[in-house]
């Protein structure tokens, strides 16, 4: 059953996946297109890319910093710390190939982000 | 024999939330200089390192004043006292100390002191040290304590350095409980830069948007 919080998706093989909620997609306008939220302990990077959203995990592989402190520039996230540079396209280390962010799952219904911390 | 010299000095007091070892972490870590303190510093480089000692060429903004000045730092642990030593362009050389208390809870205390030994006659800028030291203790502490407090909250997730934290890379569910282990303070702090090579490390860029901290 999804609730106000949370939206159920039946996926191919016959399991459930939970979303959970996020954000609306105006408090992420409001937010000039970036922000970042805490949720069940996933510090999550949601923003809009290319006209896309796209949610990442906020918490840099190298010491854990935060990515989205500073709002992108040119297609590129800057870790606040140590300069850490990745990729707005899809979380991919632009200072260490082998290290990228991972990316969550999101859906949108009624102007609602939700997010799958499983997916 | 020895000229008669004044001393300026100044001592600044706080306390964190976080154990002292991540506090030493943060006062080690060369690379954030450019980084976390991007509007206070410039360039960054480490000329020589090994263990508990480095030392560090650094490019900061002068308190109150529209000047960049470089400098130099030894930088060295003596039990839980990290002793800096810098010499500006000027060439006065000032004496840093930054002693690391264990408080119950995981707390702890920083007391930084700054000494400079000065001709008698700069006795009458005492009043622009004591404000001007005090003004540059507090503003990086500003800066840090999100940092320090950050990484204090992802180590008790699980968070390791260059990986990460397993539950969010592996889409697992997170454990009910997590067994963290002590902070531990080794340096040198792992470098992964050119900011020990000749070129160093010059900060990305000198203005920003700042979504800023959500912790």
């Amino acid at each position: 059953m999804s609730t106000e919080n949370t939206i159920k998706v039946k996926k191919e093989e016959g399991t459930e996946a939970i979303y959970q909620f996020l954000s609306t997609i105006e408090e992420l306008k409001k937010c000039d297109g970036q922000l970042t939220k805490w949720i069940d302990d996933h510090d999550i990077l949601l923003y809009e890319f290319e006209g896309q959203f796209k949610a990442i995990s906020n918490i840099c592989r190298h010491f854990g910093g935060p990515v989205g402190y500073h709002k992108a520039k040119n297609g590129v996230f800057t870790c606040l710390w140590h300069n850490w540079q990745f990729s707005c396209k899809d979380g991919s280390n632009l200072t260490h190939c082998g290290l990228p962010l991972r990316n969550y799952d999101i859906k949108i219904v009624d102007e609602k982000i939700y997010i799958n911390l499983l997916g | 024999m020895k000229k008669k010299l004044y001393t300026l000095s100044l001592t600044c007091s706080r306390e964190m939330d976080c154990p002292k070892e991540v506090v030493m972490w943060n006062y080690y870590d060369h690379e954030h200089l450019i980084g976390t303190h991007y509007k206070l510093y410039d360039h960054a480089r480490v000329i020589a390192e090994k263990d508990d000692w480095a030392l560090v060429y650094r490019s900061k903004k002068a308190p109150f004043l529209p000047l960049w000045t470089g400098g130099l730092a030894l930088q060295r642990m003596e039990g839980n006292v990290m002793k800096t030593t810098h010499q500006d362009l000027i060439g006065f050389l000032l004496e840093m100390e930054a002693k690391f208390e264990d408080l119950p809870n995981d707390r702890c205390r920083i007391t930084s002191s700054y000494r400079i030994d000065v001709h008698p006659f700069f006795k009458i800028f005492e009043p622009f040290f004591k404000k001007a030291f005090t003004y540059w203790f507090h503003a990086t502490w500003e800066e840090d304590e999100p940092m320090r407090l950050r990484r204090w909250k992802v180590h008790k997730l699980g968070f390791k350095d260059f990986h990460g934290i397993d539950y969010i890379n592996k889409k697992l569910p997170k454990l009910e409980k997590i067994n963290y282990p002590k902070y531990e303070f080794n340096p040198p702090v792992k470098i992964f830069s050119t900011i020990n090579t000749q070129d160093g490390m010059d900060r990305p860029f000198n203005s920003s948007v700042e979504i800023g901290y959500n912790d």
